[in-house]
């Protein structure tokens, strides 16, 4: 029977869906977390009778040939870019995104990945690393000797060395961003890598025509929305519930069919 | 007599496929855009079936055709800049590698170019059925009602919004879309409104699905049960006239 794999399909999907809520609720503290969303989509169809295309009246009812779904799969996980709450946070090393734009960070394989997490700190040569010590580019040296470290909006580090009085300028902080930034695959540890979807990177100054602008002290919450994940959670529970019922009635309906007296 | 055995097959094959129909259904209770089907019924006028001296006439049920309720899915708020929903009649229209195709499923990014397409990468065709582009340096991209794009003050496209004089004319292609199977020709939908960062959700009505399904899978026994009954019958008489000799 049909509605036995269909209803399979069903369930594989709200588990499919589950499994990215909770995702997103694990990840509901983490900086510049952006949540994702499973996507369904119906399968094929098979028309057993071709549509007469009789209409029944102007109603929205419309009858056509007999055509039979194979029920849903899950099409994509996309991610929602929209833009998390800027969190306080004081330490001179965090910076946050307004807007569009990634920091480019260089992993140890020599490759260029993309972040939004801002929560850098330095490492023992000065440099501005992200917390699993992977540098930001373009580098940026802070001198041992800085006593104050201030970021402007548009990128500028500016440090105030001992003894000194003027700030000095170390480096600027390009971001990169993408025409198609749902592209961008998830490499975990908060960094994303370009692929053939998103597009090569623009790199630009931050407050450029199109780029966001950083803001210091402070880093990008998630933004996931707890009551509307929880809510999400219980749709899919109901779904996964509501398809397993089919799968018990189809398995009744074949029941009944073998124990018809032969 | 035998005819009522038959009749409750054609039955049986009537309620496994509509039983199919609902499974679909209940499988796509969270596909946005998706539009829920049931299945009608007719006497089969191909094949009456005869009967001797019995009532007349005995008709076996065959599969009708599919009905498709067109009406409005809840619309769900999603904030995505690019999730577009339809509120009213009418369709988007997509470029497919076979042709054009028709969705109100409006869950729409860019690809690498700027070209507003589908999660499927199918292209969105606005208005007149070209190609729409978005620049994403210039900034937000806000959508009025009427499907109309801009981006600060820069007008971008329009996205367009079909509809049929009878939507009977569409026929589901998978993946969301419907595919025109008739020589109608899309029209403008003029009363609708295009609602951005809201998705349309599927307009499957989960208690009136497990209702149908209950009521279809309590049919299937009874007919099962009648058609048992028959079968006893004619044990009984086989029994009876072999006693009689």
């Amino acid at each position: 029977m049909q509605a036995l794999r269909t209803a399979a399909t069903g369930m594989a999907a709200q588990q499919m869906n589950v499994e990215v809520i909770s995702n997103n609720i694990a990840n509901m503290n983490t900086v510049a977390f952006k949540k994702q969303r499973a996507e369904f989509q119906d399968l094929l169809y098979q028309t057993f009778e071709a549509a007469g295309t009789q209409s029944s009246d102007q109603g929205t009812i419309v009858p056509t040939g007999v055509q039979v779904g194979a029920g849903v799969k899950a099409g994509a996980v996309y991610r929602i870019g929209t833009q998390g709450a800027l969190t306080r946070t004081d330490n001179q090393y965090d910076l946050a995104i307004d807007g569009r734009g990634y920091f480019q960070v260089l992993t140890p394989s020599g490759e260029t990945a993309y972040t939004r997490a801002g929560n850098f700190s330095i490492n023992d040569q000065g440099q501005l690393v992200t917390q699993d010590g992977y540098q930001v580019q373009p580098a940026i040296t802070i001198p041992g000797d800085a006593t104050q470290v201030t970021v402007s909006k548009t990128g500028q580090v500016q440090v105030i060395q001992a003894g000194q009085t003027a700030p000095n300028t170390v480096g600027v902080i390009e971001l990169a961003t993408f025409v198609n930034d749902g592209g961008l695959q998830a490499l975990g540890g908060n960094l994303l890598k370009e692929t053939a979807a998103s597009g090569a990177p623009t790199t630009g100054a931050p407050g450029a025509v199109g780029v966001g602008t950083l803001v210091q002290g402070y880093t990008e919450a998630s933004n996931v929305d707890p009551v509307s994940e929880i809510t999400a959670l219980i749709v899919a529970q109901r779904a996964y519930e509501m398809n397993s019922k089919v799968i018990s009635t189809a398995d009744n309906m074949l029941s009944t069919a073998n124990q018809l007296k032969t | 007599m035998d005819n009522a055995l038959y009749v409750g097959l054609s039955r049986q094959i009537v309620l496994q496929r509509e039983m199919d129909i609902i499974a679909n259904n209940i499988a796509n209770v969270d596909t946005a855009g998706f539009k829920v089907e049931s299945l009608m019924q007719k006497t089969d006028p191909g094949a009456p079936a005869v009967t001797l001296g019995g009532p007349k006439p005995v008709k076996f049920v065959a599969p009708d055709g599919v009905a498709r309720n067109f009406g409005q899915g809840s619309l769900n708020s999603t904030g995505a800049p690019l999730d577009m929903a339809i509120d009213g009649q009418g369709f988007f229209q997509v470029q497919g590698p076979n042709g054009p195709r028709f969705t109100r499923d409006g869950r729409f990014t860019t690809d690498p170019t700027g070209k507003l397409v589908t999660q499927g990468g199918l292209a969105v065709l606005d208005e007149s059925g070209s190609e729409i582009t978005i620049d994403a340096e210039k900034g937000e991209v806000t959508i009025g009602p009427d499907g109309s794009m801009s981006q600060g003050r820069e007008a971008v496209g329009k996205v367009g919004m079909f509809t049929f004089a009878n939507q009977g004319a569409l026929a589901k292609d998978g993946d969301n879309l419907f595919k025109n199977v008739s020589n109608l020709q899309p029209q403008p939908a003029t009363d609708s409104k295009l609602r951005q960062g809201m998705l349309e959700g599927s307009n499957v009505k989960p208690v009136l699905e497990i209702t149908r399904m209950v009521e279809v899978s309590r049919a299937y026994e009874s007919t099962a049960k009648m058609m048992d009954s028959t079968a006893d019958l004619s044990r009984r008489a086989v029994d009876r006239l072999g006693k009689a000799n």
